[in-house]
């Protein structure tokens, strides 16, 4: 049995739970190609041109599991991960939404509505075990080796390891050492979803471009789960929606504790709950002193304009940071 | 204090509410170019249409003077429970002293609705709060039951712009109402206003019927929308929007399993292409798609602010299941650039098409009912032949033979 999975939206969070998961019931992972231009834009040909851009390169990722030949693809409906926060309305019609707009996929779906990050419910989960005909109690014990091994992964990128990086140490051999973890003067927190930080379509290795100014960045996921939310009860009206409220709530962190000199807000076009999430971010530090940027990125954007962006700002930043050493 | 409020559909019940709980109402003008590029300099430059409009009349109203604003929320994952945070951030930003009061669900955190109940009330007992709010949800129902009849008489009128010029009239009437009673008076006499009005006859197989379905304030608020429902009139088309205020006050306060409004049975008829709600009207929105089709309407068309996130979701599946259930969808996003000619374009070439399909079925159905009469008199006619043919074989030839002898 082949199951594919998407390399798109939150697949970089959840693909170590997934994979191990799948590799437990006996079943080859197949997963979707890099996001190239070529991917994309057969996602953008068949989906609707409203819809933000994240959405046409998971149907990209889509076609090309199909081309790859698997039996099923595994397409998950975020709904809740905690009480009161919601997912993206996108995320919870999108097995429907990718049904309607590729008839050829065979989706493999689950409803996730639960009370943990690491979203592994058995509640959740069971409908594979009836659907690729495995009994339950196989099913349960895979089920608890995938969350152990989610734990592992998530430990590791607390220590400061990107998700990409904790990904090769789980499944590709590699040691924690392997990764030198620049300490530089100057730290950074960038802000953005999954998607937009991991895939290197959208966000063009900006973490790799970063570190090459010499330059620490901080992601909301490396941030321990427990200091992320320590100062939510702060809250005017709570921001009812999963990740971005773990985007506010890091950039609350980082800007309070962590001493960041800037942030980044790294964003697709035509995201809905970035369009609030960016201005309350702005509007509530802007005393704070931190610089603040936002950079929008649809498949029009070109590498140059990144580069000259982050280097400006960061050029800005060390500026800064020399001036008040000197005074 | 002096209040205000945001402008969606029947403005006259929210203004009778609050000025019988004793505030002094400042009315917000119907949106207009202005306000829009006022509400979009201010805005957040993603954000949703409607939360740019709300936003310049806010703006507006706080010139004005106004002190408090209402409206109502909501907790779901669409953006529109983020907007007082966001309306209020901004406002304060520019300098206004006025506070956004949202209501949001009841159901939700009880003690928090009441206390902002409490801010509006303004010290009117409970018992008067509810006789008030018992008036004026009559009074926007009986409004609003005009308005959906308005919009079925108006594609027929013979002087065009007569049906709008009396609604003018009869909300005018509305606004003088004191009592259930005067509401139940003028209700009468607005009905035998419209009666009066001279139209056209129409054959009950000729009438072309449009559905439509969207986001709630675009939907609602004919400014915004640039008037669809009434360039839709005056092609001669009959039109049935999905959400009033009534409705949707129904739709919210009623228990989700009972069967009335039929809000409630058209929200489980998505089950199979909508599974769950995703913030917003989608997944009712889907239902009514349903079923119009099931009563045969000739068309719907789909309102949607640029970028809604429940809305785009739907937009996503429409091509698929217009091709499903036989019948034209027509999505229109909206946002500040849209311009009034387009819409009227895109309109009429949209009525052209449903009208050529609606007489093309009528032709097709006329020629199977003529087919098919034909081919059961044929058949019967084939059945009575054979009938004689196996008389005239069984018949006994032996006593002709006789005769003949």
């Amino acid at each position: 049995m082949k199951i594919g999975i998407p390399r798109a939206l939150l697949f970089q969070f959840y693909y170590p739970l997934w994979r191990s998961l799948f590799e437990r019931l006996g079943c080859e992972v197949v997963i979707s190609d890099q996001s190239t231009k070529n991917l994309v834009q057969k996602g953008i040909a068949v989906t609707v041109p409203e819809i933000c851009f994240p959405i046409k390169i998971y149907n990209g990722h889509v076609i090309n599991l199909i081309e790859k030949e698997v039996d099923y693809i595994f397409c998950p409906r975020f709904v809740h991960i905690e009480k009161g926060y919601w997912f993206c309305p996108k995320y919870i019609g999108l097995p429907e939404l990718v049904e309607k707009t590729i008839p050829e996929a065979k989706l493999l779906t689950i409803d996730i509505d639960c009370r943990r990050e690491d979203t592994a419910d058995l509640k959740c989960y069971l409908p594979i075990a009836k659907k690729l005909g495995i009994p339950s109690r196989k099913f349960k014990d895979a089920l608890k080796g995938a969350i152990s091994d989610f734990e592992t992964f998530r430990g590791l990128c607390i220590r400061g390891l990107t998700l990409d990086e904790a990904a090769e140490v789980m499944f590709e051999g590699k040691k924690f050492e392997d990764f030198k973890i620049p300490r530089s003067e100057t730290t950074i927190g960038l802000l953005g979803y999954i998607y937009n930080v991991y895939d290197p379509f959208i966000s063009m290795n900006i973490i790799k471009k970063l570190r090459e100014l010499d330059v620490n960045v901080i992601t909301f996921d490396m941030i321990e789960p427990a200091m992320l939310l320590k100062h939510r009860s702060e809250e005017t009206r709570r921001i009812f929606w999963t990740f971005p409220d773990k985007l506010y709530q890091a950039a609350t962190v980082m800007i309070k504790d962590m001493n960041v000199q800037g942030l980044i807000h790294i964003t697709a076009f035509g995201c809905g709950p970035d369009s609030i999430v960016g201005k309350e971010i702005e509007h509530d530090y802007a005393d704070s002193g931190v610089p603040f940027m936002t950079l929008r990125i649809d498949e029009h954007t070109g590498e140059s304009h990144l580069q000259t962006r982050i280097e400006a700002f960061t050029d800005m930043i060390k500026r800064k940071i020399r001036k008040v050493n000197e005074r | 204090m002096k209040t205000s409020f945001p402008h969606m559909g029947c403005v006259t019940g929210y203004k009778k509410l609050l000025e019988k709980l004793g505030h002094e109402v400042i009315m917000p003008d119907p949106p207009s170019q202005k306000t829009m590029e006022l509400g979009v300099k201010y805005s957040p430059e993603f954000i949703c249409f409607p939360f740019k409009v709300m936003m310049g009349t806010y703006i507006e109203c706080a010139q004005k003077g106004a002190e408090l604003i209402v409206s109502s929320g909501g907790a779901g994952p669409c953006r529109a429970g983020m907007y007082p945070d966001v309306h209020q951030k901004v406002l304060s930003e520019l300098g206004f002293n006025t506070r956004v009061v949202v209501f949001d669900s009841m159901f939700q955190d009880f003690h928090a609705f009441y206390e902002k109940v409490k801010t509006v009330k303004n010290g009117t007992p409970n018992r008067k709060l509810l006789g008030l709010a018992l008036f004026c949800y009559i009074l926007i129902k009986k409004m609003d039951k005009l308005e959906k009849r308005m919009k079925i008489l108006r594609a027929y009128e013979i002087n065009q712009g007569d049906y709008s010029k009396a609604w003018k009239d009869i909300v005018k009437m509305f606004e003088k109402c004191e009592t259930i009673r005067d509401v139940n008076r003028t209700y009468k006499r607005a009905v035998d206003i419209f009666e009066a009005i001279p139209r056209r006859e129409v054959k009950e197989n000729q009438r072309i019927r449009v559905g439509i379905v969207g986001e709630i304030y675009v939907i609602m608020e004919p400014t915004v929308n640039k008037n669809v429902e009434e360039i839709l009139n005056n092609l001669g088309v009959e039109v049935e929007n999905v959400q009033y205020i009534s409705d949707w006050v129904e739709h919210n306060i009623m228990p989700k399993w009972l069967p009335f409004p039929k809000s409630h049975r058209v929200f489980r008829m998505s089950d199979k292409v909508a599974p769950l709600n995703c913030g917003g009207h989608d997944k009712e929105n889907m239902g009514w798609v349903h079923d119009f089709a099931r009563r045969g309407f000739d068309g719907v068309v789909h309102l949607m602010p640029f970028a809604c996130l429940p809305e785009l979701v739907n937009l996503g599946k429409f091509p698929a299941i217009s091709e499903e259930l036989n019948m034209p969808i027509m999505s229109l996003s909206l946002d500040e650039q849209m311009g009034e000619a387009h819409v009227k374009t895109r309109l009429e070439a949209f009525t052209d098409l449903i009208k050529s399909k609606h007489y093309a079925k009528q032709k097709a159905s006329i020629g199977d009912t003529i087919g098919s009469a034909a081919q059961s008199a044929a058949r019967k006619a084939h059945s009575k032949a054979q009938e004689v043919k196996d008389n005239l074989k069984t018949a006994p030839a032996a006593p002709i033979k006789q005769h003949a002898k």
